[in-house]
């Protein structure tokens, strides 16, 4: 699986849990914090992209991410590994 | 004092569709659909019947990204608080004098259901918000979230009793100085098949002998009855403590108010427990049951439920008091139920009117002040209303009309 879709399902996972955020365009760089998305909402959005590609990696392996291209990145690894 | 009034049911969203509904005697009776609370459609069991809530009207002002994870009784907390806050003007009162008690436990089963169902195959999957909104208790934080309350808020369980049990527990803040305002809620009991099929086993739940005639089936103090039939329902009762700052126009006092428990963890109701109520709350209101004008019962179709009420309602002396039986037209809202009374009564003493009770063709008793087939206009100031719960629950509240 390339990078951009689980990119891509990052940001669709993001816009169930933030709905004010549909219409925004979303690049690498764009942090889930800086985006208002609180803890819980973070957590929820990477269950919820694990659910969709069927992988199991523990949240606190993620936890290093500093933007949502980092957190594809990291899953992509994860996940392929 | 009571200042402001919410109510969300089968037959009505809001104070004035509720008793448009309630004065014509419309009914929402039909077999249960909501995902989770169905019977599969196997033909392994009969529907369930019971009032469903058909569509929800939620303010936009609720933020969406909330509401996607409010559970229906959540969501129907909100707009039934919204309701109440607006027309008692809550904005003006400072919010750490506000508290919110939620009366009702274990109110969202069938979200939870649903949640273990989609995740029976890989829980590993479980979303994290579970982890707060399987707790009933995500009602408090929600409702104080989106309202400014910063006074206290918990939840109240007390079976069917919950909500008046929430409007006594918000008249004691009240009355205790711990604030000034306190608003009680009868949460939305929001059951699974579950629960159905325990209440039917257990021989609670209606109906067999009107199974295939819905509007039939819910039949408070009627010979015909043959258990309880759930209805969707949550109300919002603001109390205020007298002098703190000017209503134009309050619903009513609370007079007096009682609670009992009969020991007995048991379905059963207690005659004795409800008489100790009915007469510790006119005890406490300084009134003889003479003084009592209507009677808005706990009645919710059960066989033995009815007939001790009936008992406990004669021995005490109010027969003579008018009385009908709002769960006939709302079904029985359980933790809801308590407050939605409340709410009907007040509602019906504003407008100095009484709804009828729907099917009430062959009372039990038939010496009680029955309404009937037609709403009644009837001019009275003092009411009582009951609420029961299993596990040997009872509860009393009298109130009079604000002048």
């Amino acid at each position: 699986m390339p990078i951009q879709e689980v990119f891509d399902l990052v940001v669709k996972h993001t816009c169930e849990v933030m709905p004010e955020l549909d219409g925004h365009t979303f690049v690498a760089t764009d942090s889930l914090r800086d985006l208002g998305a609180n803890s819980m909402d973070r957590a929820e959005i990477i269950m919820m992209t694990l659910e969709s590609l069927s992988v199991t990696i523990p949240l606190v392996e993620l936890a290093g991410a500093n933007n949502i291209g980092e957190l594809a990145k990291l899953i992509h690894d994860k996940s392929t590994s | 004092m009571i200042t402001g009034l919410g109510v969300t049911t089968a037959v009505g969203q809001g104070k004035d569709a509720f008793t448009a509904a309630l004065f014509e005697g419309r009914h929402a009776f039909a077999p249960l659909r909501r995902p989770g609370r169905s019977m599969p459609a196997d033909g392994s069991a009969t529907a369930f019947l019971g009032a469903e809530i058909a569509e929800l009207a939620v303010p936009e002002a609720f933020p969406a990204r909330v509401l996607r994870t409010a559970s229906l009784s959540a969501r129907t907390a909100l707009v039934t608080i919204a309701e109440a806050w607006h027309e008692a003007g809550l904005d003006d009162v400072d919010p750490t004098r506000i508290g919110l008690v939620v009366g009702g436990s274990n109110v969202q089963q069938r979200e939870l259901t649903q949640a273990h169902a989609r995740h029976a195959d890989h829980p590993e999957f479980v979303r994290p918000t579970y982890g707060l909104t399987f707790m009933d208790t995500d009602l408090c934080g929600l409702c104080t979230e989106l309202f400014p309350i910063r006074g206290f808020a918990h939840t109240l369980g007390g079976a069917s009793a919950s909500g008046l049990l929430a409007v006594q527990q918000a008249v004691w803040a009240v009355r205790s100085g711990q604030v000034d305002v306190c608003i009680a809620l009868g949460a939305l009991m929001d059951l699974s098949y579950w629960e159905f099929l325990a209440f039917r086993a257990m021989g609670a739940m209606g109906s067999h002998r009107f199974a295939d005639d819905p509007g039939s089936a819910c039949r408070p103090f009627d010979r015909q009855r043959d258990g309880f039939l759930f209805g969707e329902a949550c109300g919002a009762v603001v109390v205020e403590r007298e002098g703190v700052r000017r209503h134009p126009e309050p619903y009513a006092r609370v007079l007096g108010m009682a609670t009992a428990v009969d020991g007995n963890r048991n379905p059963d109701p207690s005659l004795a427990g409800e008489i100790s109520v009915i007469e510790g709350a006119l005890a406490e209101a300084g009134l003889s049951a003479s003084d009592i004008e209507y009677v808005n019962p706990h009645g919710t179709g059960s066989l033995i439920g009815d007939d001790t009420e009936l008992r406990a309602l004669a021995e005490c002396g109010l027969r003579d008091a008018r009385i009908n039986a709002t769960k006939s037209i709302t079904g029985h809202g359980l933790s809801a139920a308590g407050a939605v009374e409340v709410v009907a009564t007040l509602l019906q003493m504003r407008e100095q009117r009484l709804h009828p009770t729907r099917n009430l063709v062959d009372p039990v008793d038939d010496s009680f002040g029955w309404v009937r087939q037609e709403s009644v206009p009837f001019a009275f100031d003092t009411a009582v209303s009951l609420s029961m719960g299993f596990g040997g629950l009872s509860s009393a509240i009298c109130l009079r009309k604000w002048q």
